[in-house]
């Protein structure tokens, strides 16, 4: 050993006046800025999706209950609890969060003595809960999809001379990569009324298995064709994705599934129903409600027939709903189904015409009314009685019937604001521009723009095949020349619709007055249940809530060989009518099985 | 710059079209069996003297692997990233540790994580992080790592869980 060897050790003695380089106190030095620290999460943005547990590959997440969290619409008010002895602080959960809620902070030092306290629930009372520091996603960075495939659609000029289907589907690589943004939460099966299996369903598309995914549908929704084209697609506005980017289109996805499965392989893949019961129900309108309670009891082995007073089955889907939203064919396929489950229809028979209720009450073990409400209300403005003037419901039910005796003059006005008004309103516009090749059609309504009541789709499609939408106008009357024949509508703005209360009392700025063409007025203001089948007798037996038959939530009127189902006692549309139809099956099959229906 | 030397170098070596990134920043994608003596033309004729790093991507869907060698060429300030694909079945690779001696580490590495061998190359099989590791190797994309954490760690007893969909159903429509 030399003996610089031996001396060089003392070299360092020189430094010992030197600030020290070592932490006198290491447990309170502040972590960098986006370190990846203890989990923060903002309780009142987090939805409860359990996309954050779905993703730890350490199972460090489990979902639970938490005081002063409600489970209601898109929340399921489950939080997410962290297991920090498992943790590695990855931040997947983070950079997953469909919210953006759940963060981290810089803080790394924790010491208990219960090895409990680390499971913890982060957002409630955690020392660094308010600590701005810590990982956050990059620059709002999202790792799940955030835009929607957009759906192929008939261009204005292709569409307005015809009555062609304007949504020509998804292909397959745009089903794929729309099923591939959902993350399986689950959050929308509440808000869909007939709570079909839509992640699941979703699911089967990612897979490619067609099959699979029908059946899914058919477990919940004999309407599926139907409610992938038209459904109001309630359950979108509860989707988890919303909140970052655009909700997963769940109606195209559901529409796609059964666009990929023929007729004859949806009836092989439900298979036959239970063997005959000997028991028989009566169902009065072939609408979706009416309808689904029949594919429901006919699948339990009972006998079947629906009344139907129109020529053909379908109710509102079919002389409602114009066909370029939903092509008579598509609506055709999915009640095939239902008849070849052995439900028999009895169109053209009017109940309480054709054939009585009592004659009904008699020979089945149930009944059930699904009449729908087929008057349209009127304005009753000056002038809106007698000829000119038309019910939009009525209307519609005739252009389907292809009576030729529809009226389709040059001009036209619409009064109302929201779907059906849009209904007959673009559907007359093809009529006038098949006829005169040219719109002449004018829509007012009370609303604003920003608050009509229909779909922004319908505004946005209106206003490209040349309806004029004119907003804020509420009709005061419908003008007549000498002879009788209208010449047009006067309308008044509107300055507000609902008064101090909350009322429906529209107000008017009376300076302002417009008349808007037209030789024809059509009202679209609402319908309401014709109830005159039932008979004095019956109608003063039941009990009645506001103008609509009572039922309870079983779907049980006051008679008990009686039910009922659909828009004449709930609304207020197909898929609230196929949930209502799953229900009233299902009482009275329940009621059957107890004997409690008179026979 | 990086398109001439693209251009030049092309026919003797089947390179791929030239991905730009940005101005300093490329990559190519040649045949395995081409990479040595591109590698080698780099550094000795071209300047790329320096191996930034060398990683790995598994194309599970596509039955590959994918190489990456970063090389950069200080005095010019250049990045070209050199790609190579391999059967993901064999999943081996010429090694390059006699012409950049760091190499070997990176190699070793990608050994212990991907399953990817590289003949020849020092100290290939001895363990680099992980420790007693019997399972496929973990940056597989076929390693379930969720399951692997089930497996390998005890679970603190009292856990439970809820799913979102049922839990919802229960409090909000239970009768169905
Ligand atoms: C123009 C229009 C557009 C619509 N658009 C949509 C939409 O896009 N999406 C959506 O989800 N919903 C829409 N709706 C609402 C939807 O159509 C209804 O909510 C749904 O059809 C109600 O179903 P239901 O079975 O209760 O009644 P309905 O579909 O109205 O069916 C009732 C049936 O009972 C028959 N009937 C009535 N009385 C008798 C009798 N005495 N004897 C025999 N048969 C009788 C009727 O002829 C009718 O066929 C629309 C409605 C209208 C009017
Ligand atoms: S940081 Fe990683 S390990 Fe920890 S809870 Fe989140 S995903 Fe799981
Ligand atoms: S992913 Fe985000 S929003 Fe969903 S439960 Fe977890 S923390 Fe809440
Ligand atoms: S559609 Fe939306 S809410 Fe429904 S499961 Fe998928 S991501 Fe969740």
């Amino acid at each position: 050993m030399s003996l610089r060897e031996v001396l060089t050790p003392f070299s360092v003695w020189k430094r010992v006046l030197d600030a020290p380089v070592s932490i006198a106190d290491p447990f309170s030095r502040e972590a960098s800025e986006h370190y990846r620290g203890f989990h923060k999460n903002d309780m009142e943005t987090c939805i409860g999706c359990g996309t954050c547990e779905a993703i730890c590959q350490n199972g460090a997440i489990d979902m639970v209950p938490v005081e002063g969290q409600n489970t209601e619409k898109g929340d399921s008010g489950l939080r997410p609890m962290i297991d920090y002895g498992r943790c590695c602080w990855c931040a997947l959960c983070v950079d997953i969060c469909m919210t953006g809620s759940l963060t981290m902070s810089n803080e790394y030092t924790w010491v208990d003595s219960d090895p409990d306290a680390f499971r913890f629930i982060p957002g409630l009372n955690e020392p660094w809960k308010d600590k701005q520091a810590g990982y956050k996603r990059e620059n709002g960075r999202v790792l799940s999809g955030t835009t929607r495939s957009p759906m192929g659609e008939l261009h204005a000029n292709e569409r307005i001379d015809n009555f062609n289907e304007i949504c020509v589907g998804y292909t397959r690589e745009e089903a794929i990569l729309e099923a591939d943004r959902c993350v399986e939460c689950g959050l929308c099966v509440a808000t869909c009324p007939a709570h079909m299996s839509i992640p699941d369903y979703i699911a089967a598309v990612r897979d490619q298995d067609y099959d699979r995914g029908l059946q899914l549908l058919y477990e919940t929704n004999p309407f599926s064709e139907v409610c992938g084209r038209i459904c109001t697609h309630k359950c979108e506005t509860s989707c988890a994705a919303v909140h970052e980017g655009d909700a997963i289109a769940i109606r195209w996805l559901k529409r796609h599934i059964v666009d990929n499965v023929p007729l004859e392989r949806r009836v092989e893949l439900i298979g036959a129903p239970k063997p005959a019961t000997g028991k028989s129900v009566a169902i009065i309108g072939a609408g979706p409600g009416g309808l689904t309670a029949a594919y429901d009891l006919a699948r339990e082995g009972v006998k079947v027939t629906v009344y139907e007073a129109l020529p053909k089955p379908g109710g509102m889907m079919r002389y409602g709903i114009p066909e370029y939203r939903l092509p008579y064919d598509a609506l055709d396929r999915d009640i095939a189904v239902i008849e070849a489950m052995g439900v028999t229809i009895k169109c053209a028979t009017v109940v309480g015409v054709d054939v009585q209720m009592e004659d009904l009450r008699q020979s089945h073990d149930a009944v059930i009314l699904a009449i729908g409400l087929q008057m349209g209300r009127g304005t009753r403005i000056p002038g809106s009685e007698g000829a000119g003037v038309e019910r939009a419901v009525d209307l519609l039910r005739r252009i389907t019937a292809g009576d030729p005796t529809v009226p389709v003059p040059e001009t036209a006005v619409v009064i109302g604001g929201g779907n059906v008004a849009f209904d007959i309103a673009r559907s007359m516009a093809r009529l006038q521009k098949i006829k005169y090749g040219r719109v002449g059609l004018t829509l007012t309504a009370l609303e604003d723009r920003a608050h009509f009541l229909a779909d922004k789709e319908e505004l946005v499609e209106g206003d490209e095949e040349g309806v004029l939408i004119l907003d804020s106008r509420g009709p005061q009357e419908v003008m007549r020349d000498p002879s009788g024949q209208v010449t047009g509508l006067r309308t008044w703005a509107v300055t507000s619709i609902f008064d101090a209360e909350g009322r429906f009392a529209p107000a008017y700025d009376e300076s302002d007055e417009q008349i808007h063409q037209g030789a024809l007025v059509i009202e679209a203001i609402g319908q309401m249940a014709d109830t005159s089948l039932l008979g004095d007798a019956l109608t003063e037996k039941l009990e009645w809530n506001r103008g609509r038959i009572k039922i309870d939530s079983e779907m049980r009127t006051s008679e008990p060989w009686l039910f009922a189902a659909g828009d004449a006692v709930k609304g207020p549309d197909v898929i609230n009518a196929v949930a209502d139809g799953h229900r009233a099956a299902r009482t009275v099959m329940e009621a059957i099985a107890q004997g409690e229906v008179v026979q | 710059m990086m398109r001439d030397l693209h251009a030049l170098l092309t026919p003797r070596h089947a390179l791929g079209p030239l991905e730009i990134r940005r101005e300093n920043l490329a990559f190519v994608t040649l045949p395995a069996s081409n990479l040595r003596g591109f590698l080698t033309e780099l550094r000795d004729t071209q300047g790329f003297s320096h191996l930034v790093l060398l990683t790995a991507v598994d194309w599970l869907e596509e039955g590959q692997f994918q190489l990456t060698y970063m090389m950069n060429n200080r005095a010019r300030d250049l990045t070209l990233g050199v790609r190579v694909m391999l059967d993901r079945t064999t999943a081996q690779m010429d090694s390059i540790h006699d012409l950049w001696p760091t190499a070997a580490t990176y190699q070793r590495e990608l050994k212990e994580m991907f399953g990817i061998t590289f003949p020849g190359s020092p100290r290939l099989d001895e363990e680099f992080i992980l420790e007693g590791w019997t399972d496929l190797p973990p940056y597989r994309r076929d390693f379930d790592s969720l399951a692997y954490s089930q497996q390998t760690y005890a679970e603190r007893p009292g856990r439970v869980t809820h799913d979102p969909r049922e839990y919802m159903k229960s409090k909000l429509y239970p009768g169905g």
